[in-house]
């Protein structure tokens, strides 16, 4: 098993990263009540281990005992039946499902699955607990319409359910939905966190970690705990005992990003767009979600470039992802990105040298 | 002309070499009062022709100053044309003096008659380049006298001076292309001519090619093919696609050694290049007196069209004896107009409507087959009763009916109309606009008020023919007209043409334009079929020619041609447009078609490719917004992904010479509107604003268009350079695909309840990790352990064998190592193998999709795996949580209720591999073996092939257990 789940905090008592959090959650549900939470904050920054640890506090182990269920639903929408399919994780006191995995059509789910779960009390035998939780992953990614859907669901069927939503973003959740629940905050980790954590795998393993090189992998996790407990492991895969100054490797798909980024400094042409088009379709097939490679594509070509640059390239860079969630094709938009940049570049580089 | 003042001019004129007209103009002043000549010249150019070829002048300059190579080609050329020109122009001058005085009687007027209608509609002529040409030289002609000598010289040297640049002209053509060549080789399948628009295109006689017959090959050395299809017709040539024993020249400036060139050689066709084809149209103007250098500069094919105007302009307010002219010319039109008007009370397609069969154009076998049948018509259903038996039907005229089908505007209903006239016949007509549903039955003994009881009636009129006398009966013929046509309103229509049909007692023509519609099926059993095609241009240029004739109208057969065209076949038409056309003219020529009829071209279907072909192409930035709509909504969905895929390819005419940034910025904007263009659709899409379509398509398809046009280039070795089908659905698809199986991946991993990643992260952070553990050690450690460690750690993860595929799919990226590689096939199959081995223990963990025994299906809901957590922090408290559990289950919604209770109190079975320690599944043996229940299958297969050791699946595991 990976170390990020083999040394995953289990409860909250458990937690290192954010303790503060943790005890807070955990005096907030010592009452065996809580009002519907909303998690947000950057990957890798612990929102689900705190949740899953949330849930076991409340309900106990019970909570672990999940079964994965993969269900088509009929939906009758008017004159026709939408079938959505949709997975879900559930034990007996929670139902866990990604809402936003139905696309388009995320609406159904709002309007059809959530509801009817909500409606259906848990039929408790001890009587402890009169509502059952449901935990919507990726709320960010909703559209409109279901999560205008979603906020009367969530007062009127408070009485027998509560709804625990994560996601990355809260800006991209309404107004709406973020005053109906607890807006809980998960920072991303600073350095020294991952630091400390890195230490505690490094010594549960037996290895010899030094401190310069756990410092190295916390600058290139982006602070995201997960990615350096990820980095961690392979890094031992390479090569143990660590050295000081060990490379670390990145992801097949970062490196990939960064040659793109090399092949557009190098040269602005039509050509070289052609060819920047092919690897980016390369990337979206290998299911890299677009948002991601416009935001490393960017980071990466910052690197490569002028001062003068760097803001009107982060300008069209924020303009065309914006862009891209307005519209579908991905492609299109990182393609544009990438013309415009060569254009800018293009110019720049004319105007500076001739 | 001092040699000062020519290389004055030719300094302006190195990037306008192709715009001498303006300053021509402007020259009129200092050619008629001639004193200082030089001073306002230098001052005008630069207003005059600012605006029109910014760009061009811009980068020929640039070529001039940085180039040293150029202006030395420009000195040597230079050097050798004065003479030359020197010594043409005295040869043409005469020429023209003495024609002037001779023809200038015999040819004026017919300048004249171009000449209001050009300045009745000088916006149209513009568009195009010979439009230009002529309005120029209308202009010029009064002013040609005065002018020619100030102006000729200079001219000439600033012709050759633009086209110096590149090559030198006419004769030194050859050296030019071999340097201009090599650059362009690549450029894919025809290339661009080496020194595209670097010519002047000579202007002469409009009939100075009348009967030659071209065909052209390969790559010229100027124009493009569609330019120098356009000089040929304009000069009433005839251009075919293959050469035959009636070509007369192959037009060709390289031997490509093709199928034409072999064939001319054979046939003894002559060659010719570019220049000779130049040469000749320049010779005829010289023989034929028309106002000689003047066109010869209009050149140029895309010249701004605000700068000829501003000629007109300028030569109006300047030169008092154009503006009289012009003044003086107008009345003499409206006079001949109005002479004409009074004929033209009837439309010329009712005037001109054939008489005799013999008028109608084309299809002349079909009518003659249709003068048959009807004449013996009554021979051969009327008498039958008379004759008897004997004389059964047997030719061609067996059928009682005729259906007459093809295009519209052929004259169908005409032949139909003019044979029944000719035989006598009385004609009823139905047509759409009657209504032709069935007839109701009670009124159609003949209470008649319905057509088609009147129908029924006509097509049953014993009454009339019993009282008559046979010699004087009136035949009646019924022309059922469009019943193609009948529709909805016209219920069972076709059933009742059928029916009387059957019983009819008159001849019935029936005419359809599209047989082979589904309405017709029934009725063409009963019909002799006549299919009338559209005629050949020929044709219909022969009888529009009478008809121009017979109207005073002045054409040339070559524009004929191009008008019957331009309509498809459709002879209606091309009178109606011929007809329009001599409102405004009396003399018509090839440009005068084409550009009227630019816009009035029939509805065709044309594919997504033809679409975007013509949006990006040549003519690109000349079509009309409607047409481009036409075009781009010709395949709404398709279009734009055509465009998306290949605007890149397109090296944009609107921009000649240029670093590199200019079409960087334009690619950049064309993307943007792409982008644009997606937007917009998906607002069309999901919240259905079906309103913004046309939006739509001009962010997606026009904009990019108009941008990009001009010549495709490829990017890419061996790319064909064609448009090609846009990429994204392909991709789109495959990307679905990959997603699924990820889907796949993520839903096993997280029922491993190792983690809880979202899908996204769990392929941008986890899958590298995972691969690189899944494959290193197979690569690195020896077989037994590698295989054990990595079977472990799929099962840590319930990951199956298509997981572990997905992830090295998905890993896979072009141009990088497979990350498979160096994996000996030995341990690949240890893996298999060793999988498969530990499978029992899996199959609940990763239930999803295995079919079940018993089951022909696999489940439609997916199992659920139930799962007990083996963690430390749990296994010590597991025992109350688990007594907890089995009181608490709650059947409402947990599916396997009785299959997750666990406890020691019931028997079961406990599976448990060696192997995979964390999975441990525990079964309820008594439930399993009664139940029929739907969550059952998953212990009915466990404990099957546990206990009869039937399923090759779960033996392995269990035997051991046991």
């Amino acid at each position: 098993m990976l170390w990020v789940d083999k040394y995953r905090p289990k409860t909250l008592d458990k937690v290192i990263v954010h303790e503060d959090i943790a005890q807070n959650l955990k005096k907030l549900v010592s009452e065996q009540d809580f009002p519907h939470l909303l998690f947000y904050g950057p990957p890798g920054s612990g929102k689900k281990t705190l949740i899953m640890g949330l849930l076991k506090q409340m309900f106990g182990p019970g909570a672990d005992k999940v079964k994965i269920e993969n269900k088509v639903w009929k939906i009758d929408a008017g004159s026709r039946t939408i079938d959505i399919e949709l997975t879900t994780l559930s034990s007996s006191y929670h139902v866990e499902l990604n809402p936003s995995d139905a696309g388009f059509q995320d609406r159904y789910i709002v309007q059809e699955i959530i509801k009817e779960m909500a409606k259906s009390r848990p039929i408790d035998t001890k009587g402890k607990k009169g509502f059952k939780v449901l935990v919507l992953n990726e709320v960010d990614k909703l559209s409109r319409e279901a999560q205008h859907s979603l906020r009367r669901t969530m007062e009127k069927y408070s009485a027998s359910c509560r709804l625990i939503l994560c996601c990355n973003s809260s800006s991209k959740v309404t107004e709406a939905v973020r005053s109906r629940c607890l807006n809980v905050r998960v920072n991303a980790p600073t350095e020294e966190q991952i630091i400390k954590v890195l230490e505690f795998v490094g010594k549960k393993e037996g290895l010899q970690l030094p401190a310069n090189f756990a410092a190295h992998i916390a600058a290139h996790s982006n602070r995201s705990l997960r990615r350096a407990l990820l980095s961690f492991e392979t890094c031992r895969v390479q090569q143990y005992p660590f050295s000081e100054n060990q490379t670390v490797a990145p992801m097949d798909w970062e490196q990939y990003v960064s040659e793109i980024a090399t092949d557009i400094v190098q040269e602005q042409s039509p050509k070289r767009l052609y060819l920047v088009r092919g690897k980016l379709y390369e990337l979206l097939v290998h299911c890299i979600p677009p948002e991601i490679i416009l935001k490393k594509l960017l980071s990466e070509l910052l690197k490569k470039l002028d001062a003068d640059l760097k803001h009107e390239v982060t300008h069209w860079a924020a303009y065309y992802e914006h862009r891209m969630r307005l519209g579908q094709k991905a492609i299109f938009h990182l393609e544009a990105f990438v013309a415009k940049f060569m254009s800018i570049y293009k110019g720049f580089l004319i105007a500076a040298f001739g | 002309m001092s040699d000062i003042r020519k290389w004055f001019i030719k300094q302006h004129d190195k990037g306008n070499g192709h715009a001498p007209k303006p300053e021509k103009a402007s020259q009129v002043v200092p050619a008629s009062e001639k004193p200082a000549p030089t001073t306002t010249k230098p001052s005008k150019q630069p207003v005059e022709q600012g605006q029109g070829s910014a760009g061009r002048r811009k980068t020929s300059k640039y070529f001039a100053t940085n180039t040293s190579e150029f202006s030395e080609k420009q000195k040597q050329a230079d050097e050798g044309k004065p003479e030359k020109s020197q010594a043409k122009r005295k040869t043409s001058k005469k020429n023209d003096d003495d024609d002037d005085n001779d023809d200038d009687n015999d040819f004026v007027p017919s300048s004249e008659k171009n000449k209001p209608a050009e300045v009745i509609s000088p916006a149209k002529k513009l568009k195009s380049a010979s439009g230009k040409g002529i309005s120029l030289k209308s202009v010029d002609d009064d002013e040609e006298d005065d002018v020619d000598e100030a102006v000729k010289t200079p001219l000439k040297g600033s012709g050759r001076g633009g086209g110096g640049r590149g090559t030198g002209t006419g004769s030194s053509g050859g050296r030019g292309r071999g340097g201009g060549r090599g650059g362009f080789m690549n450029f894919g399948e025809r290339k661009e001519p080496p020194n595209k628009g670097q010519k002047e295109v000579p202007e002469g006689a409009p009939d100075c090619l009348q009967g030659l017959t071209f065909v052209i090959s390969g790559t010229l050395d100027s124009l493009e093919r569609e330019e120098a299809e356009d000089l040929i017709k304009r000069h009433g040539g005839r251009v075919t696609g293959s050469v035959s024993k009636k070509t007369n020249y192959l037009l060709a400036d390289e031997d490509i050694g093709g199928r034409k060139s072999s064939k001319a050689k054979e046939l003894g066709t002559a060659f010719l290049t570019e220049d000779g084809l130049f040469d000749m149209i320049r010779a005829s103007k010289k023989s034929k007196l028309v106002p000689g250098e003047s066109k010869k500069a209009a050149g140029k094919t895309d010249l701004p069209v605000a700068r000829s105007k501003q000629v007109k302009v300028e030569a109006n307010s300047i030169n008092d004896q154009g503006g009289k002219s012009l003044v003086a010319k107008g009345p003499a039109k409206d006079a001949k107009s109005k002479r004409l008007d009074p004929q033209k009370s009837l439309t010329w397609t009712e005037k001109y409507r054939p008489k005799v069969p013999n008028d109608i154009v084309g299809n002349q076998s079909n009518v003659k087959q249709l003068h048959d049948w009807l004449a013996c018509w009554d021979e051969h259903f009327l008498h039958m009763g008379h004759k008897g038996k004997g004389k059964k039907q047997n030719d061609s005229g067996a059928k009682k009916a005729v259906l007459i089908s093809g295009p519209p505007g052929i004259g169908k209903t005409t032949s139909a109309k003019l044979v029944s006239q000719m035989l006598g016949y009385q004609i009823t007509e139905v047509n759409a606009s009657d209504s032709r549903g069935k007839a109701d039955s009670k009124i159609a003994k003949g209470v008649g008020g319905n057509t088609s009881n009147s129908v029924k009636e006509l097509v049953n009129n014993e009454a009339l023919s019993v009282n008559m006398d046979r010699s004087k009966r009136s035949k009646a013929v019924l022309i059922m007209d469009e019943v193609d046509g009948m529709s909805a309103g016209d219920r069972g229509g076709v059933a009742d043409l059928i029916a009387s049909i059957k019983i009819s007692k008159i001849p019935i023509i029936c005419i359809c334009n599209d047989r082979y519609s589904q309405k017709l099926k029934s009725l063409v059993n009963y019909c002799l079929l006549l299919n009338f095609r559209k005629p050949t241009k020929q044709q219909m240029a022969k009888r529009l020619m009478q008809i121009a004739s017979a109207e005073g109208l002045k054409v040339n057969e070559i524009a004929l041609e191009e008008l019957a065209d331009r309509v498809n076949g459709d002879i209606r038409m091309a009178l109606n447009q011929l007809q329009y056309m001599s409102l405004s003219l009396s003399v018509i020529n090839y440009d005068d078609v084409r550009q009227r009829l630019l816009s009035s071209a029939k509805d065709e279907d044309i594919s997504p490719f033809t679409a975007v072909d013509k949006l990006f192409g040549y003519n690109g930035g000349k079509l009309r917004m409607d047409e481009r709509i036409d075009l781009s909504m010709s395949d709404p969905d398709l279009v734009p992904l055509i465009i998306q895929e290949n605007y890149i390819n397109y090296r944009p005419s609107s921009i000649s010479k240029d670093d590199g940034v200019k079409r960087m910025n334009l690619i950049a904007r064309a993307a943007e509107s792409i982008g644009d263009g997606d937007i917009v659709n998906v607002q069309i899409r999901r919240y259905r604003q079906w309103q913004l379509s046309q939006a739509g398509t001009l962010a997606s398809s026009i904009i990019p268009a108009a941008l990009m046009h001009g010549q495709r280039e490829i990017l890419e070795q061996g790319e064909r350079n064609f448009n090609k089908f846009g990429g994204w659905l392909g991709k789109n698809s495959t990307m679905g695909k990959n997603l699924r199986l990820l889907e796949d991946v993520h839903v096993h991993v997280r029922a491993s309840l190792e983690c809880n990643t979202d899908r996204t992260s769990l392929r941008t952070d986890y899958l590298p990790v995972l691969l690189k553990q899944l494959t290193d050690p197979l690569r690195q450690l020896s077989k037994d352990v590698a295989v054990q460690k990595v079977v472990e750690l799929m099962d840590a993860y319930s990951l199956s064998q298509e997981d572990f595929d997905t992830v090295v799919e998905l890993s896979k990226f072009q141009g990088h190592p497979n990350p498979l590689d160096g994996i000996l096939p030995a341990v690949k199959a240890a893996l298999t193998k060793a999988y498969k081995q530990g499978s029992s223990s899996r199959v609940v963990r990763a239930a999803d999709l295995i079919t079940l025994p018993g089951l022909k299906k696999a489940p439609k809901k997916r199992i659920a795996a139930m799962l007990e957590p083996v963690d430390d922090s749990i296994a010590d408290e597991s025992g109350e949580p688990l007594a907890d559990g089995e009181e608490e289950e709650n059947p409402s919604d947990v599916e396997d209720a009785d299959a997750i209770v666990t406890g020691d109190k019931k028997p079961q079975l406990d599976l448990q591999s060696d192997k995979s320690k964390g999975i441990q599944v525990q079964l309820n043996l008594k439930n399993a073996g009664n139940s029929t229940s739907k969550k059952a299958p998953t212990t009915t297969k466990a404990r099957g092939s546990g206990s009869t050791e039937k399923g090759g699946r779960g033996s392995g595991a269990s035997k051991r257990k046991r």
